[in-house]
């Protein structure tokens, strides 16, 4: 019914639909590309931001929430940072702008600026669907990123790590990557702030995996606690593909990290293993939804989530089973310790069944530490908030010990523990 | 395994064909005018013979329900309601009203012998073994008797249509009629609240435990007419009473809209257990026909230590939407919630509950158990949250989906806020076919196939039976059994 | 070392008293055992002295090398070298046993006032104490007490007990579900730990226990009081004649 009668726009969307106007001018690419940003940019002036009215941002009133967008800013300076595993290839991000020192080898590689001038890139710039806001704002204003290719056969010893530095304004970016047959790689998306000043980073990546290919993909944002980060993640799992995403979210103002799924080959396998490390005023929503469209797949999720402050926290996840999909087996879990009584959780997991020979369930659980581990630790004379800060982090843990890489398992760890610190 | 394809092809099969209560009675009626409009409302206001204050409280409810639009939020599709083709009252002629058995016409009672339902409190006192169950038998738009009232009387207990009680107990119906679901609430209650034509009033005062098992059997006869009950039960500091509904209709092709209220108030240390079992007609094999269930039943626990407890056994109707609550005001309140959904046929399903935490140390159970046959759609829908100050809350949720055959859908949507960190909230969900196994061991045993899936859905609803009062137990074990099976009972 | 005095406690939660004026006294270097059937309030009175809780004392006192401990926490009696060894030892997903044992003994020695171990050295000791208890150190390596047997969470315990070098050791029917090879060798940890300025109490519901672990003092606890105390014989004489009728000469 809204739709009809023009919306009052609030601050935020002014302050979208101005850079446009402001920025169009600069932004790569013409023809398709234009017309595409265009349609989008429509959209989003016609719609406004989504309201909690929009069951897919029940929680998460967008438009309440994002109170002001600032302005591009050309002269801001950012500067490449060590990576997280010595080692690793680095492909930065710097300020929404793509800086490539070397192309890793054994995968091929442009900037995503190059796509959106060369107009390949209009055939990304569309909505998921009606509700797809992060792909709306992305698709408008996307500047740079990387289009990737790990050739058939690949195996990339050292992580791949995307590293998204701002420091202001905001910035817009998009990575395709596409993971040959038989590939293997483990892939760090990283997201930092330097500097106090807020930021508006959105960020969508399109990871298509061929047959048996097998990726680990990590996302750690860490950006400032006064910005806001609209991320999605799209895959589609081919026969036997095997895709591992960890995502921790340690920062921000306003988080939403959307994770959208489809299996379309058999025996493709997904896990998905998610922290939220949530204090100060933050409100970050991880939403998922996956379609097992096809038979024999299988999945698993587990989300943890540790609330301090004044901290809001959602997760949503949607589990479809196709008509045909049999023999699915799809599992989730949502575990949450909320410190706080000024912090709050939500949790919306679904389950859309159409086919009946599936194994499915999902559990959700808050909690407060157990009294009974808390006792056992203090009687072997551990005091008790240390006792309790162990079990925090032992909560969470549980998740990171299940990356291998012992390397990688210490690196988080102590990005954890470090955050827990200064929250606990 | 081959012997299950064929009872999947069988359950598919069966539809309303196994609807034993489909029959249709010819009963001189007294009708409104289809239509809805201020002159219909005081059409069914002055039928009853209602107060002033009673017709304004129902005109308010529909100036507002004009500026409201349907909800489309449930997972169920069907074609707009013309709100303007429906008669908002029909009263059997002979029988306009609650009276004496005695003058109940004859026909009428035949119906409910028809469907098993006690009527003559001599017969009732006569089956010695049966434990005694007061009736409110509701016929379309009103109340044609109420048994047992005089004895409920002695206790202190009322129990009466609720258009008896707004002209004999003006005082409680005023205090409590709308403060649990407000005439504002939804699209739904506020249509019930401005058109309602009868249902059942209950009243327990302090510390009395009712000395018997209440309720009402609602049936739809008329063509084209819509059921608009409304149910107000109170339980005063330390009362207790159980109520049970039961529903069925006569097989048509047209869709019929049942648009019930039911408000429960609990007390302190009051404790309410409601319990349904809705068998509405749920249209036939090709979707044709069957009772749009579009209900709002929601309990308030007000008092300390108050219990409310719904348990439905949902098998009927072509739509049901419908979310039993639980307001947990009162500190140490606990709200229960026990459901079997069976849909087989085109039938949509879209049934859960919402627990509210607003007290302090208050608990909630869900128990759901979904079984989704035939081309049907069954979602279960639930909400629990705590309020910020709502110390100590606890939530268990337990929510199970059986799909049989792969043409069918089932769905869980749970809503799950926490405010408090003292709030510790569990909530587990899964869905599954029946086993292999289980169907094999059972077969093993000399059981044959249609039988074992009735004993493994019964295995798979037990928790839920178990909550309904001994005598609907059998009932509606028979009932799934029925919907899922045809001969096997 | 130890003294209660007319001790009487209940469940926080219910009120149900449990512990109903008991008096035990046990020297340093002394082996004591509780015995006494199902409910009479020996495993209470294991959590009552480690600091649970779950229940309050509400008369008389339990006095540790001559102070009181009814106001410490638990982590304080245990850093003041009381140790229990459960009966259930409780499964924390997410705790490495290697980094429990390290902030534990750490933590104890900071209390104390004594330097933390270095890695090193808390390695070597773990290892030592491991291989005399036939600790695979494989287990080690899993989350604490998460996915071990019941012969390996005991043995755990033990191995617990002889990092933490406690003074007053409690062990809650450490013998429950452990087959005779796995009895023996905890036995053995605790004979080893057995020393002159050490106490040891023993609750256990068999007198097989004693046979390893030879008691210097057995006492009958029923319905949350000693009802008769003695030297060793006194538990031949339990595992022959049963509690009756000391319950009924006491009775």
């Amino acid at each position: 019914m809204n739709m009809q009668t023009a919306i009052t726009m609030t601050a935020a969307e002014t302050a979208l639909v101005d850079a446009y106007t402001a920025m169009i001018g600069e932004l790569p690419g013409e023809g398709a590309v234009l017309s595409a940003r265009d349609a989008l940019l429509a959209d989003l002036k016609r719609q406004g931001l989504p309201t909690r009215r929009v069951e897919a941002w029940h929680y998460t009133d967008l438009r309440a929430l994002l109170r002001a967008v600032p302005a591009h800013d050309p002269s801001a300076f950012a500067q490449r940072v060590e990576p997280l595993v010595a080692g690793s290839s680095v492909l930065s991000v710097l300020n929404g702008k793509a800086d490539v020192k070397t192309a890793p080898a054994g995968i091929n590689l442009r900037s995503y600026a190059e796509s959106l001038v060369e107009g390949v890139a209009a055939a990304d710039l569309i909505e998921r669907d009606t509700d797809d806001a992060i792909g709306r704002i992305n698709g408008s204003f996307v500047r740079d990123g990387f289009e990737i290719e790990v050739p058939e056969g690949t195996v990339l010893e050292q992580p791949l790590e995307l590293q998204l530095v701002q420091s202001a304004g905001q910035s817009h970016s998009r990575f395709p990557v596409t993971f040959g047959a038989n590939s293997r790689a483990t892939v760090i998306e990283r997201h930092l702030s330097v500097g106090d000043a807020a930021s508006l980073v959105t960020v969508v990546s399109d990871l298509i995996l061929d047959d048996s290919a097998e990726i680990t993909w990590i996302i750690l944002q860490q950006q400032g606690a006064s910005d806001s980060h609209l991320a999605q993640v799209n895959f589609d799992l081919g026969a036997n593909a095997k895709l591992r995403l960890f995502i921790i979210n340690a920062g921000g103002k306003l988080v939403r990290q959307e994770i959208h799924g489809v299996t379309t080959g058999e025996g493709a396998d997904f896990q998905l293993r998610g922290i939220n490390l949530l204090g100060g005023d933050t409100h970050t929503d991880v939403t998922f939804t996956l379609g097992h469209d096809v038979p024999n797949t299988t999945s698993k999720e587990v989300i943890r989530n540790v609330l301090f402050d004044r901290a809001k926290g959602v997760f949503q996840g949607q589990i479809r089973v196709a008509p045909d999909a049999q023999k699915t087996d799809a599992k989730m879990a949502c575990n949450t310790l909320l410190l706080s009584d000024d912090a709050d959780f939500s949790a919306k997991p679904e389950l859309e069944i159409f086919a009946d020979d599936v194994q499915c369930g999902h559990g959700a659980t808050v909690i407060d530490i157990n009294p009974t581990h808390l006792y056992y630790l203090r009687a072997r004379g551990i005091p008790e908030n240390k006792a309790r800060a162990m079990l925090v982090n032992a909560f969470v843990d549980e998740i990171v010990e299940e990356l291998e890489d012992e390397g990688l398992i210490e690196t988080l760890e102590t990005i954890i523990s470090a955050w827990l610190e200064k929250h606990a | 395994m081959a012997a299950v394809q064929e009872t999947i092809d069988q359950v598919a099969l069966i539809d309303v064909d196994q609807y034993k209560y489909g029959f249709e009675t010819t009963i001189e009626m007294d009708k409104a005018p289809k239509g809805l409009s201020e002159d219909i409302i005081r059409f069914i206001s002055a039928k009853k013979d209602e107060p002033e204050w009673m017709l304004e409280w129902r005109l308010d409810a529909y100036r507002r329900w004009l500026t409201l639009e349907e909800p489309t939020w449930a997972r169920v599709n069907y074609p707009k309601i013309d709100f303007n083709d429906i008669h908002y009252y029909a009263a059997p002629k002979s029988t306009p009203g609650p009276t004496s058995i005695d003058d109940v016409d004859p026909e009428l009672l035949k119906v409910y012998e028809k469907l098993g339902i006690p009527l003559r409190e001599q017969e009732i006192l006569a089956g010695v073994e049966k434990p005694r169950i007061a009736v409110d038998a509701v016929f379309d738009s009103v109340s044609v008797v109420t048994t047992f009232k005089e004895e409920l009387k002695k206790a202190g207990v009322i129990f009466m249509s609720i258009s008896e009680a707004i002209r004999e107990h003006p005082e409680l119906v005023k205090k409590y009629l709308g403060t649990v679901v407000p005439t504002t609430d939804n699209y739904y209650a506020t249509l019930n609240s401005a058109v309602f034509t009868d249902g059942s009033f209950v009243f327990v005062p302090k510390g009395v435990r009712c000395p018997m098992e209440l309720s009402t059997y609602f049936r739809i006869n008329e063509k084209g007419t819509g059921q608009f009950e409304r149910t107000l039960i109170i339980a005063e500091d330390g009362a207790y009473v159980s109520y049970l509904e039961g529903c069925t209709a006569p097989q048509r092709d047209e869709n019929q809209l049942h648009a019930a209220v039911v408000e429960l108030v609990a007390l302190d240390d009051a404790e309410i257990k409601y319990s349904t079992v809705q068998n509405w007609y749920p249209g036939d094999k090709e979707g044709k026909g069957g009772i749009y269930n579009f209900v709002t039943k929601r309990g308030d626990c007000r008092g300390k230590n108050s219990k409310i407890s719904w348990t439905q056994v949902e098998t009927g109707s072509a739509i049901t939407w419908k979310y039993p609550s639980c307001i947990l005001r009162g500190d140490g309140s606990r709200g229960e919630f026990y459901s079997i959904a069976v849909s087989n046929g085109h039938q949509q399903i879209d049934s859960g509950t919402k627990m509210i935490h607003l007290g302090k140390n208050t608990s909630s159970r869900i128990v759901s158990k979904g079984i989704a046959a035939g081309v049907s759609q069954n979602t279960y829908r639930g909400q629990v949250s705590t309020h910020r100050k709502a110390e100590n809350a606890r939530n268990f949720t337990q929510c199970d989906s059986l799909l049989i055959g792969d043409k069918c859908g089932a769905h869980t949507v749970p809503y799950i806020e926490a405010r408090n960190s003292s709030a510790q909230f569990e909530h587990e969900a899964t869905t599954s076919k029946i086993s292999e196994d289980q169907l094999f061991y059972c077969l093993q045993r000399g059981i044959p196939t249609e039988a074992a899936i009735a004993l493994i859905v019964n295995g798979f609803v037990k928790e839920v039976i178990q909550e309904l009062p001994m005598e609907f137990a059998v009932e509606a074990q028979k009932l799934i059994g029925i919907s899922l099976e045809g001969s096997v009972g | 070392m130890l003294e209660i005095r007319n001790l009487h406690a209940r469940i926080a939660e219910d009120g149900t008293e449990i512990i109903r004026g008991l008096n035990l006294t046990v020297k340093a270097g002394e082996v004591a055992a509780i015995m006494g059937p199902n409910g009479s309030g020996k495993s209470t009175l294991s959590y009552i002295l480690s600091g649970r809780e779950d229940y309050e004392v509400t008369e008389g006192d339990i006095l540790y090398n001559g102070e009181s401990i009814l106001e410490l926490d638990p982590s304080e009696r245990a850093a003041k070298g009381i140790f229990l060894a459960f009966q259930y030892p409780v499964e924390i997903p997410g705790v490495a046993t290697m980094q429990f044992l390290k902030v534990a003994m750490n933590e104890q020695r900071k209390f104390r006032g004594e330097a933390e171990l270095t890695t090193p050295d808390f390695i070597r000791r773990v290892k030592e104490a491991s291989a005399r208890l036939h600790i695979n150190p494989d287990m080690l390596k899993r989350p604490l007490n998460v996915g071990f047997s019941g012969g390996e969470k005991k043995r755990a315990e033990i191995l617990q007990m002889a990092l933490l070098e406690p003074k007053l050791c409690v062990l809650d029917e450490t013998d429950s579900g452990l087959d005779i090879d796995a009895l023996k060798i905890v036995a053995d940890g605790v004979n080893a730990l057995r020393s002159p300025d050490r106490a040891v109490i023993v609750i256990t519901h068999y007198q097989r226990l004693l046979e390893y672990i030879v008691p210097d003092t057995v006492h009958v606890l029923y319905k949350g009081q000693v009802i008769k105390s003695g030297d060793k014989s006194l538990a031949l004489d339990l595992e022959a004649n049963g509690y009756a009728d000391i319950i009924g000469a006491a009775a």
